[in-house]
């Protein structure tokens, strides 16, 4: 059977699917620099917490809220889960999507929200940039990640409007996926290494 | 000629045989065995990452070309392709 001999039945062209739309191309290899980015920074702060002169954390130091960040993070890989059942329902045409995507970037927006609340209190109790290796590190690693989670959201909220707009289709909503698992995914790693 | 090789022969092993350990690696020194530790997990680490990814994408694109080789071949309609999505202009 010729290539497009099943499109010229229904008067139009057939038409190979991309193995890879462009746009989740371009966001794999982004995202792929994005973690020998992260890993980088992870290795640094392996070392120089091995090589912490009167342990880790540094004595003296603000605690880290390891509780309350659990929550968060909670909170951030929920949204991951929702998201992934959004494109599910995506997929199938379920009106269930709007209200899992919608979902997946509160919960997110509840991350930075959260994040920035415990940033606030951090440096009321004297953990900067420049209070030391924990408060350098800190700010580094986690802000980096919470520039990233910001971008996210913003992504989202762009995926959201096009699905408001009944304009949504996978070829902008895979991209978008795809920096949300990353964003979601590099967190505990974040999370085990920081505040653990 | 002969003479020439010789030559390059004999500087390459006399540069093998001067050369000495060059202390390199930061860690190498360290006193502390949890440094030493964790620079030798991070380079593989660092080693391993970037190699698992350009597996794991080969791997995961193989499977995919496969299972739509298998999939019958569908039409679609120019409208459908026309806009999409911000990565996709002008497909």
């Amino acid at each position: 059977m010729p290539d497009d001999a099943l499109g010229r039945a229904f008067g139009v062209p057939a038409r190979r699917e991309p193995v890879l739309p462009n746009g989740v191309l371009g966001m794999l290899i982004f995202v792929a620099t994005e973690v020998m980015f992260f890993s980088g920074l992870i290795s640094a702060f392996v070392i120089g917490k091995s090589n912490a002169v009167g342990g880790w954390p540094p004595p003296g130091q603000p605690r880290l809220p390891v509780e309350e960040t659990a929550l968060n993070t909670a909170a951030l890989l929920a949204s991951g889960v929702a998201l992934y059942f959004a494109n599910r329902a995506f997929k199938n045409g379920s009106p269930n999507t709007k209200r899992l995507l919608l979902l997946a970037i509160a919960l997110g927006g509840f991350f930075v929200v959260f994040q920035g609340a415990e940033w606030v209190a951090l440096i009321g109790e004297g953990l900067t940039l420049t209070s030391g290796q924990l408060g350098g590190f800190f700010y580094l690693l986690v802000g980096t990640h919470a520039v990233h989670v910001a971008a996210g959201f913003i992504i989202l909220l762009y995926t959201y409007s096009k699905l408001s707009h009944d304009d949504l289709d996978r070829f902008t909503f895979w991209p978008a996926q795809v920096f949300w698992y990353f964003v979601v995914g590099v967190w505990p790693i974040l999370y085990w290494q920081v505040y653990l | 000629m002969r003479l020439a090789r010789v030559s390059v022969a004999a500087a390459a092993v006399a540069v093998a045989w001067l050369a000495d350990l060059a202390y390199a690696c930061p860690s190498c020194a360290s006193p502390l065995e949890e440094n030493r530790q964790a620079f030798v997990d991070t380079t593989v680490f660092l080693t391993v990452v970037p190699l698992m990814m350009m597996g794991g994408f080969i791997w995961w694109l193989r499977r995919r070309i496969r299972a739509m080789e298998d999939a019958p071949e569908i039409a679609v309609h120019e409208n459908l392709l026309r806009d999409a999505g911000p990565f996709s202009k002008g497909r």
